[in-house]
This record gives structure tokens, sequence and C-alpha cells, in this order.
């Protein structure tokens, strides 16, 4: 009886319709945010932009090498790949050192353009297009400039997207 | 130095006596709210009672009615409405919150760019985009008009002109060295699908024929990226970029 008295105040009456707005604005926001969080191909878009952004470092790092820092170079190498392709670079460092240091060149490059064609995120693999400007600097002579059509596959690890394969893309057998 | 200690024990027997004070005076002042809460509940329903039947039984017999029914009358007043307020400030927080991160999430670039969660789109222009680019960058001397009719159904916009001046030496030199150009794509992929525009990424192999003099094949790897729209439900190109610096 007292509460019926009360709502004959408009203000409280105004006060209580407010309330009843703002829980009913609120339950509606709760739901949208919830759903905007929840949302499964926002995970997947997540997803591939991780992949891309893992994709075109770890293509530009394979491309980047300053003889002058081998170590650090090569160390990026290993840290931007898994599996076999990880092994080989293991493998083949000590061959690779006395190439680059006799040769003495640089290599710099620039991601042109980057696209993930495929991805497969419950086996956790991928793949990418990288196209790439590398800058080779040798001691003597202008540096040379090409560009690279790279394809690469990545696989998921603990420690994040990693390329697993690495290669161009081949020419001239396909066409025609 | 005995000062000192006279006056700390001054001041520790004060506490005490002070300390009991105080504890002497709640105790007396707890029954006296200890029977404030109980009759206070029950006052309300005196009071109500109280407007209908003016000062009944429990209104006399408390005795204390009239400093109960003030507060018990007054206090919920206040109270009702600002709970209300309270409650719709912080509902009203939390919706204005929950649609400000919804929109943000779902403005999220990431989500915007549809490549690859759009499976059936995604393959669409990617289907679409591969066979324009092979019919626009192929050329044969024999039929010029088939170029030209490729130019009008796949390109758009600035890709026309940029597409023209690509081809512009093959066009001219093609009669001479009866010319067959012919691009496959090899590799395509999305970089960005929102809607109706697209950014592909494409690979291609050119196989250039001279059939002139003497027969001579040479092929050239391409890659360029091109901006693409979607009309009528059809992908055109809308824009070459061949990374030039």
């Amino acid at each position: 009886m007292a509460r019926v008295a009360m709502t004959r105040n408009p203000l409280v009456a105004a006060a209580i319709v407010l309330t009843v707005a703002a829980t009913g604005a609120a339950g509606w926001g709760g739901v949208s945010r919830y759903q905007a969080g929840h949302d499964s191909s926002a995970a997947y878009a997540q997803t591939r932009d991780d992949v891309l952004a893992a994709g075109e470092q770890a293509v530009q790092n394979m491309n980047t090498l300053d003889h002058a820092q081998l170590d650090k170079g090569l160390d990026s190498w290993e840290d931007s790949t898994t599996g076999d392709l990880h092994q080989q670079l293991v493998d083949g460092r000590d061959g690779f050192v006395k190439q680059i240091q006799e040769a003495k060149t640089v290599s710099t490059a620039k991601v042109l353009a980057g696209s993930v064609t495929e991805l497969d995120d419950r086996a956790g693999k991928a793949g990418v297009m990288v196209a790439l400007r590398v800058t080779v600097t040798a001691p003597k002579g202008k540096p040379a400039v090409k560009e690279s059509r790279m394809l690469g596959q990545l696989t998921r690890t603990p420690d994040g997207w990693k390329l697993s394969a690495l290669g161009q893309a081949p020419v001239g057998n396909t066409a025609g | 130095m005995s000062t000192t200690r006279h006056l700390v024990n001054r001041q520790r027997r004060l506490a005490t006596v002070a300390a009991a004070d105080r504890a002497a005076t709640p105790a007396p002042a707890r029954p006296r709210t200890g029977g404030g809460p109980g009759p206070e509940k029950p006052s309300e329903a005196a009071g109500e009672a109280a407007e209908d039947t003016p000062n009944d039984e429990e209104a006399d017999a408390e005795g204390e009615p009239d400093g109960g029914k003030a507060p018990a009358r007054h206090l919920p007043r206040p109270t009702l409405p600002v709970i209300l307020c309270v409650l719709t400030v912080l509902l009203g927080s939390f919706a204005a919150w929950a649609f400000t991160s919804a929109a943000s999430l779902r403005d999220d670039p990431s989500r915007q760019n549809t490549a690859l969660t759009d499976i059936s789109r995604t393959s669409e222009v990617k289907g679409q985009i591969t066979e324009a680019v092979g019919a626009v960058f192929s050329y044969d001397y024999a039929s010029p008009t088939k170029a030209e009719t490729a130019v009008t159904r796949y390109l758009t916009g600035k890709a026309v002109q940029q597409h023209a001046d690509m081809l512009a030496e093959v066009r001219a030199q093609a009669p001479k060295q009866k010319l067959v150009l012919t691009t496959t794509v090899t590799d395509s992929g999305v970089e960005m699908l929102d809607g109706d525009r697209a950014r592909l990424l494409i690979y291609a192999d050119q196989r250039n024929t001279r059939t002139g003099k003497s027969e001579e094949t040479t092929y050239a790897a391409a890659m360029f990226s091109v901006d693409a729209v979607r009309k009528g439900g059809t992908w055109r190109i809308s824009s070459i970029d061949t990374f030039t610096r």
C-alpha cells in the first residue's frame, strides 16, 4: 500500500520508468555485446589476420640477411620457421654462413602485398601469398632489385604461426 | 624521566577509562536501537494502519510511534528514488558500454574484411577475377576484337586506361610480329573483401609467342594486385596495381 502510494509521486514513477528502460537497454546491450564477442566468423577473421601478419613477417625475415649480422639474421630465420623447413635451415646453417661471408651481400625485403589463400584453423595450417621486393647489395656494383612471388605454408605452433614451407611461385610451365 | 613514565601511565589510565566509557555508552544505546528496528518494520504497517485506524494497539503500546513513525515513513521516500537513480545510472552505463563495445567489435577491420570468412563470395570473386585477368591480358593479333570485348566486359573505371597503357606496345607490335600473348593466373588470393569491393593479389604467367619471321616463345612472371567491384552480380576489375615505385 505504501508502494502504491509512493508511485503516485510523479518523480518516483518517472524513475521507475527510467529504471525499467535502463534494464531493458542493459539486457539488449548485453546480448548484443555477447553476440559480437562470440561470433565464430569474427574469430576466424582474426586468425586470418594473425596468419597474414605472421606470414608476411616470416617471409620478409627469410629474405633479409646482412653478412655483417649473420647470426642475428639466421636466428630470425630459424625463429620464423618450424618443421622440415626449420630443420633444413639448422642443418644448412654452417655452409650458408661460409657462403654469405664470402659473398658479403646484404639483402633487404619489402612486402608489397600479401594474402591468405587457405586457412584451416582447426588443423592449424594455412597458405599465404606474399609479393616481395628484394634488394641485394653486393660489395661491388649496383644493388640488384628483384620482385619475388612467394608462396608459403604456415603451421600453428605454441609460439604462434610459423613457416613450414616457402618457395617461389613457379614460372613458365602453366601458361597455355 | 619519571615524569615521562608518570605521564604515560596517566595517559594509559585515562585511555582505559575512556574506553570503558565508550564501551558503556553504546551498551545502553543498543537496546534502544535494538528496540528500534524491531518495531520499525511493524511500525511501517503501524503507520499504514495508523492512516486508516488512527492510534490503535501498537501505536499506543509502543509509546514511540511518533518518533518511529516519522523516520519509517520518511526514510523510504528518498531511498526508493535514490535506488532507482543508482540502478538507472548503473544499468544505463552498462548498456552504453555494451553497445559501444559491440559496435567497436563489429567495426573491427578484421571483421569488415570477409575474405575467406565468406567462402562463397571469396570463391566467386577469385573465380571471376581469374577469368577476367586471363581475358584482358591475352591478345591475339588475329582477333583484336576479342580483346576489345574482354575490356568492356571485365574492366571498369580507372582500370580501362591502365590496361590500355599496359597493352599499348603489344597492340602496336602484334600485327607485325604476329604476336599472341596468353596470360594464365597461377595463384590468386583475396586480400580484402567488403561487400561489393575486393582486392586480390594475382600471380600470373604470361606466354608471349611471336610467329613472325621465326617462332619464338618467351615466358614472363607477373604479380600485381587488382581492385574489383561487383555490379549486377559480376565482378569487374576497377584498378590495377603493379607495385611500381
